[in-house]
C-alpha cells in the first residue's frame, strides 16, 4: 500500500513536470505551428492552439523558391565552425599551461581572464568596427570569425582548464621519458584525453557565433558573408507582420542548435555547471 | 689530489650550469604554450579595450575618422552625464536587470528544487527546458515579438479570454510596456541557466544533513531555510553576480523587439552605445558609454573575483 503510494506519487511529480515544461516550451511550440499554419489560421479571431489546417508554403516560399538564405545558412556555419576552430586552437595550450605548467602572474592571468569574459560585445565591437574597417576587412569572414573568436576565448581556456587538471600527471611525465618533448606529449597524449572537455568548450564557441548578431551587424554592410541572424533581423524589419515567413526561418535558425544540443547534451549541461560556477 | 677534486668540482660545476640551463628553457618552454593565445588576446581583446578608452577624450565621429584627433580632455564624459537619454538608460537598465534577476532566479530556483526530485523523465525535460537558453536572442526576441503583438498576438488573446484585459494592448509600442516587454523575453531565456546551476548545486549537497534534520524533526520548509539556502550560499552569489553581467549586456531582445523605443523607453546602456556609435556615427560618445558600462562591470567583477577565492579558500 505504502510502495503502491510511492510509485502513484512518483507519477504524480512527472504528470506535473510534463505540464510545466509544456507551459514553459509554448513560445517553441507556438514558433513552430506558427511557420506551418496559413495566414488564415494566424490571423483568425481565436488563436488556434493545434493547427486546423496544415500547410508548408512558407518554408516553400523562403527556402526553395527564394534560394539565396542557403547562402546565409552557409555563411553562419563557416563563421561559427572558423571561431570555434580559432578558439580551440589558441585557448587548449594557453589553458594546458595554466593548469599544469609553471608560468609567472598566473593568478593575474586568471584573474585577468575572468574579467574579460564578462565585457559587453559592443564594448569589442565598436573598436572592432573602426580597426577592421582600416584594415579593409569588413565584409571578410576572417574578421566576423576573429571577433567571434575573441568572445569566446577566456570562456574556454577558463571552461577548459579544470579538464586538463584532472588528466594524471604521470601520463604526460611517462611520454617524456619515452622521448616526447613537451608539444608533442600535449599534442599525442594530453588532447586526447581532454576530448569531452574540448567538445563541451567547441559546442559553446559554435553556439555563440551562431547567435551572435551584434558584430555581423556591424562588420558586414552586402550579403556575402552575411549570416541568418542578420538575415532574421533585416527580415523582421521589412516582412513587420509575415509571421508565417519570419517564424519558417527562425524555426530553421534553431534546428542546428537542436541538434548540437542532442549531440552534445551531457557536455553541454555538465560543463555549464561546471566552468560558470568555478 | 689536489688535480682529481679541481676537475670534479669543475666537473659538478658545469652539470649544476647545464641544469639550470635546462631549466630555464624549461620554463620559457612554459610560455610558448600561451604564446599564440597570448598574442591573439592582446591584439584583439587588450587593444581594442584600450583603443576604446583613448577615443574616448576625442571627438571621433563618421566624418572625421580620416583626420588627426585631438585631445578634448573629460568633454565626452561631461556631455554624457547630461545626456537626459543617457540617465534614461541607466535607469531602464537597472530596471531591466534588477526585475529579470529576480524573476529568473526565484523561478529557476524552484524549477531546480522540483528537478532536484527524482522521477521518471526527469533528464529529458531538464534538458528540453535548457533549449530556452540555447536560442539565440535574435530568434527569441523575433518569437516574443510576435506573441507581444497587438493584433493576433498570443498574449492579448489569453489577457482577453481571461477578462484580464478588455481591449489589446499594443505592448511593444507602447512605453508603458515595452521595457516590461522585453523583460518577461529575457526572463525567459534567464530561466534554464538559473535552474541549471542551481541544480548542480543541490546535487552537490551531502545527503546525510537532511537525514540528521528529519531525524530531529525539521519539516519541508525549515529544512530549505536552514539547510538548502545556507549551504547554498556561494552558488547563489556567484550565480547572481553571473547573472547581472550577463543580463547587463543583453542587446539583441532589445533591438528586435522594441528598436529601444518608442522614444526610448525602452533603451538600455549597450544599445544607447549601438545607437551613438552606428546610428549616429558619435564613435567617442559611443566609447565614452562603454567605457562607463566597463566601470560598472569591473565593480560587479571585483565582487565576483573576492567571491571566488573566497570561496576557493574555504
Amino acid at each position: 500500500m505504502n510502495s503502491l503510494l510511492k510509485v502513484n506519487n512518483k507519477y504524480f511529480t512527472t504528470v506535473i513536470a510534463v505540464i510545466s515544461t509544456i507551459i514553459f516550451l509554448f513560445p517553441v511550440y507556438w514558433m513552430v505551428t506558427t511557420s506551418i499554419k496559413p495566414m488564415s489560421g494566424i490571423l483568425s479571431t481565436t488563436p488556434q492552439i493545434i493547427p486546423r489546417e496544415i500547410q508548408f508554403q512558407a518554408y516553400v516560399k523562403n527556402f526553395i523558391q527564394d534560394t539565396e538564405i542557403l547562402r546565409f545558412f552557409l555563411n553562419s556555419v563557416i563563421i561559427a565552425t572558423g571561431s570555434m576552430i580559432l578558439t580551440l586552437l589558441f585557448a587548449s595550450p594557453f589553458s594546458y599551461a595554466l593548469a599544469r605548467l609553471e608560468l609567472k602572474g598566473r593568478g593575474w592571468m586568471i584573474g585577468f581572464l575572468l574579467v574579460v569574459q564578462m565585457l559587453p560585445n559592443i564594448m569589442l565591437a565598436l573598436p572592432f568596427f573602426i580597426l577592421f574597417s582600416k584594415l579593409h576587412l569588413l565584409n571578410n569572414f576572417i574578421s566576423l570569425i576573429i571577433a567571434n573568436a575573441t568572445l569566446s576565448m577566456p570562456f574556454a581556456i577558463l571552461v577548459l582548464r579544470p579538464f586538463f587538471m584532472s588528466i594524471p600527471k604521470g601520463l604526460e611525465e611517462a611520454a617524456v621519458i619515452d622521448g616526447c618533448n613537451r608539444f608533442t606529449a600535449f599534442w599525442k597524449i594530453v588532447l586526447p584525453l581532454a576530448k569531452p572537455g574540448l567538445l563541451t568548450v567547441g559546442s559553446f564557441c559554435f553556439l555563440h557565433a551562431w547567435g551572435d548578431l551584434l558584430f555581423a551587424l556591424i562588420l558586414t554592410t552586402d550579403k556575402s558573408v552575411r549570416p541568418l541572424t542578420v538575415h532574421l533581423y533585416t527580415f523582421v524589419g521589412q516582412y513587420g507582420t509575415d509571421w508565417n515567413s519570419l517564424m519558417a526561418v527562425a524555426t530553421v535558425c534553431v534546428i542546428p542548435i537542436i541538434i548540437i544540443f542532442i549531440a552534445f547534451q551531457k557536455h553541454i549541461v555538465g560543463g555549464l555547471a561546471s566552468g560558470s560556477v568555478k | 689530489m689536489n688535480v682529481e677534486t679541481d676537475i670534479s668540482l669543475h666537473q659538478r660545476n658545469v652539470t649544476m650550469e647545464s641544469r639550470k640551463k635546462e631549466k630555464r628553457r624549461k620554463s620559457l618552454g612554459n610560455y610558448l604554450f600561451i604564446l599564440p593565445g597570448g598574442v591573439f588576446l592582446l591584439l584583439f581583446l587588450v587593444f581594442p579595450i584600450g583603443y576604446n578608452l583613448k577615443i574616448t577624450f576625442e571627438d571621433l565621429t563618421a566624418l572625421n575618422i580620416l583626420k588627426e584627433q585631438s585631445f578634448v580632455g573629460l568633454e565626452n564624459y561631461v556631455t554624457v552625464m547630461k545626456d537626459k537619454i543617457f540617465l534614461l538608460s541607466l535607469k531602464n537598465s537597472v530596471i531591466f536587470t534588477g526585475l529579470c534577476i529576480f524573476f529568473q532566479f526565484t523561478t529557476g530556483f524552484a524549477f531546480a528544487l522540483f528537478f532536484n526530485k527524482k522521477f521518471p523523465g526527469r533528464n529529458v525535460m531538464r534538458a528540453l527546458i535548457l533549449i530556452a537558453w540555447m536560442i539565440p536572442m535574435v530568434i527569441t526576441g523575433t518569437l516574443f515579438k510576435w506573441m507581444f503583438a497587438g493584433d493576433h498576438g498570443i498574449i492579448n488573446h489569453l489577457l482577453l479570454w481571461l477578462g484580464v484585459l478588455d481591449q489589446p494592448i499594443h505592448w511593444l509600442i507602447n512605453d508603458h510596456t515595452s521595457l516590461y516587454s522585453t523583460i518577461i523575453a529575457n526572463i525567459w531565456i534567464g530561466i534554464p541557466f538559473n535552474m541549471i546551476i542551481l541544480l548542480a548545486g543541490l546535487q552537490s549537497l551531502p545527503e546525510e544533513t537532511y537525514e540528521a534534520a528529519k531525524v530531529d524533526g525539521a519539516g519541508k520548509v525549515r529544512q530549505f531555510f536552514f539547510i538548502t539556502l545556507p549551504l547554498m550560499k556561494p552558488t547563489i552569489l556567484t550565480l547572481l553576480v553571473l547573472g547581472i553581467i550577463y543580463t547587463f549586456k543583453v542587446f539583441d531582445i532589445i533591438l528586435i523587439m522594441t528598436g529601444g523605443g518608442p522614444v526610448n523607453s525602452s533603451t538600455v546602456l549597450p544599445f544607447y552605445s549601438y545607437e551613438m556609435a552606428f546610428t549616429n556615427y558619435n564613435f567617442s560618445l559611443g566609447a565614452t558609454i562603454n567605457t562607463i558600462m566597463l566601470g560598472l562591470l569591473v565593480l560587479v567583477a571585483l565582487v565576483y573575483l573576492w567571491l571566488v577565492r573566497k570561496e576557493e579558500n574555504v
